[in-house]
């Protein structure tokens, strides 16, 4: 398996390179007719408003009383001494790097249990573990949201749990991250079965040859061949786990005090709630360079740990 | 520990937590046949001790539920099928045709799969309002003519039709529309189910987009549709459980039929390389 991602695949050898056909009749007129739907769909609906957020977080920028106002650095520097930004950082990094940790290991556990054990019933496991990610997040959140709650919520009423878990700062959160884990960890169990079955086996029965444990097979030879599958899986989530605004506009709104504000949640209620364009640009700017931060990262890491492969 | 007891324990581990898993979906499904009553009451039991419609029946008396319904499978329905047409043209060209730009380009699409919407949702706002969009259900739609992520699942599974029968057509004839249609849509049933699932599944659960384009009551969806519910009648349980069962259930059904070939595709995209 090579790593995921790669933006060239492996061509078959029969087609040697440098040898052009000729381009058959129609086939310019497709291809241009592609090519330009992409370039005109994402320079207006993507590459034109990078460009004018950006700019616009240099602005004061209220589109109710259409004050649109050069302030330089103004909004950067505002958010440098804002607490409710900070809080809303920790908060995320918090929240992705517990939510990330939980899915990848739970993930990993599943496949490997129900690839290695499970002989009867596979497709059972994968059906019922994967539900919960194809379920709209704006129904889940609520029906969690009931079940926190402290007086008809499954915690109270059949495990006899009391506590007001949205609405006690130091449980919001975590009750909110425990949601999210039961959400996704499915998505992360398919993508490692399907790296699992996709594994050499004469690799996996020469170790096994050698005498190597399960184990050892485990540690030693599943495990590495899985890293371009873990990287898929950590990147991806930190992607949208940066996003994740959902589950905290239905469950919490940020409360209780400022326990659960994620980034994108402020960025929504500094744009949409609050109209303050320019400022939530600001953030959301911020939020992208993290996340490109973090993604630059992870690919590191990556083609460190396997030899400059990925 | 033998083998065999080891196998036995495992799957009774697997199962719980596989009980675990599903378990709010049947408290949310059996609480949505509970009177209001049964909801709040101290003694609970899973089973609806007395059952009711009440709660469903209720939805459209206080509510246009079945106009925000209608509405979000005709946006649904209708971005998923755009989307999955130009994901598939689009991957067709860039995983068959070689042309200068092309690794460019795909490298680009790439790239717009990591850019947060916070990004770039304020220029999209007032460009939609500008040009007079506010509260069409164009609005819905337009944004989601291109999906990045479409782009890069099909372009991947697209790399696997072989030359050898696009050439063959391309001998007998065929124009590159015919090629596309006939030849390369139907060898890509996975990818396309699974695309159909996920594409399907965000356009329903969208919910900032339509809460920010969509004004009139009677154009918007049922994910904004569900948090004004909430909001008018937050004590009304039943409701809100029958509401968010009616809202989960096309989407699980969907899912349930055709599992199978959804997963293939959906993991297929990831370890591709």
């Amino acid at each position: 398996m090579t790593a995921p991602l790669t933006t060239t695949p492996a061509r078959p050898a029969a087609a040697p390179r440098g040898r052009r056909r000729r381009a058959y009749k129609g086939e310019r007129t497709l291809r241009n007719s592609v090519v330009a739907l992409i370039i005109a769909f994402n320079a207006v609906l993507l590459v034109y408003p990078i460009a004018s957020a950006f700019s616009g977080s240099f602005h004061q920028w209220n589109p109710l009383n259409g004050t649109y106002r050069w302030i330089g650095g103004d909004n950067y520097a505002e958010l440098l001494h804002d607490p409710t930004f900070w809080t809303s950082l920790t908060n995320t990094l918090y929240f992705s790097v517990v939510v990330i940790a939980a899915r990848v290991v739970l993930g990993l556990a599943l496949a490997y249990a129900i690839w290695s054990q499970v002989t009867r019933h596979k497709t059972f496991f994968r059906a019922v573990f994967y539900m919960p990610t194809v379920t709209p997040m704006v129904a889940i959140a609520y029906v969690w949201k009931m079940m926190y709650n402290p007086q008809i919520g499954i915690f109270h009423t059949f495990l006899g749990i009391d506590i007001n878990w949205l609405y006690d700062s130091t449980w919001a959160l975590p009750a909110i991250m425990f949601m999210t884990i039961w959400k996704d960890f499915g998505y992360a169990v398919i993508l490692f079965l399907s790296a699992l079955h996709s594994l050499p086996e004469d690799t996996l029965e020469a170790a096994a040859v050698d005498g190597a444990g399960s184990w050892q097979r485990l540690r030693h030879i599943i495990l590495p061949l899985l890293h371009p599958m873990t990287i898929f899986v950590v990147i991806t989530s930190l992607i949208s786990y940066a996003q994740a605004y959902v589950q905290i506009l239905i469950m919490t709104q940020g409360g209780p005090g400022k326990s659960t504000f994620l980034i994108s949640y402020i960025i929504f209620d500094e744009a949409f709630q609050q109209y303050d364009f320019g400022y939530a640009s600001a953030i959301a700017f911020v939020l992208l360079i993290i996340t490109a931060a973090l993604t630059a990262v992870s690919f590191g890491v990556s083609a460190r740990r396997s030899g400059g492969r990925a | 520990m033998s083998k065999r007891l080891q196998t036995i324990v495992l799957e009774g581990v697997l199962l719980v937590l596989g009980v675990t898993t599903v378990f709010p979906f049947v408290w949310m499904l059996f609480s949505a046949f509970k009177p209001n009553s049964e909801i709040r009451s101290l003694d609970q039991t899973l089973l609806p001790r007395q059952w009711t419609l009440e709660n469903f029946l209720g939805l459209q008396d206080t509510f246009d539920f079945v106009r925000f319904f209608a509405n979000s499978l005709g946006v649904a329905l209708a971005i998923t099928a755009v989307t999955i047409y130009t994901s598939c043209l689009c991957g067709y060209v860039l995983a068959k045709y070689r042309f200068r730009g092309r690794n460019a380009i795909f490298g680009f699409i790439l790239g717009t799969m990591m850019i947060p919407w916070a990004v770039t949702i304020i220029p999209r706002y007032t460009m939609f309002e500008a040009w007079g969009l506010r509260d069409s259900y164009l609005s819905l739609i337009l944004p989601a003519v291109l999906s990045g992520f479409g782009i890069f699942m099909l372009r991947q599974s697209m790399a696997d039709v072989p030359d050898a029968i696009l050439e063959a057509a391309r001998i007998d004839g065929a124009s590159e529309i015919y090629i596309f249609h006939r030849i390369v849509l139907p060898m890509s049933r996975n990818p396309i189910s699974a695309l159909t699932i996920f594409q399907f599944l965000w356009a329903w659960e969208d919910y900032l987009w339509p809460y920010l384009m969509i004004d009139s009551e009677d154009k918007q969806v049922l994910a904004v549709g569900l948090t004004t519910f909430s909001g008018r009648y937050g004590t009304d349980y039943g409701g809100l459980f029958a509401a968010t069962t009616i809202s989960v259930l096309p989407v699980l059904i969907v899912y349930l039929i055709f599992q199978k070939r959804f997963i293939a595709g959906a993991a297929a995209a990831a370890v591709k390389g």
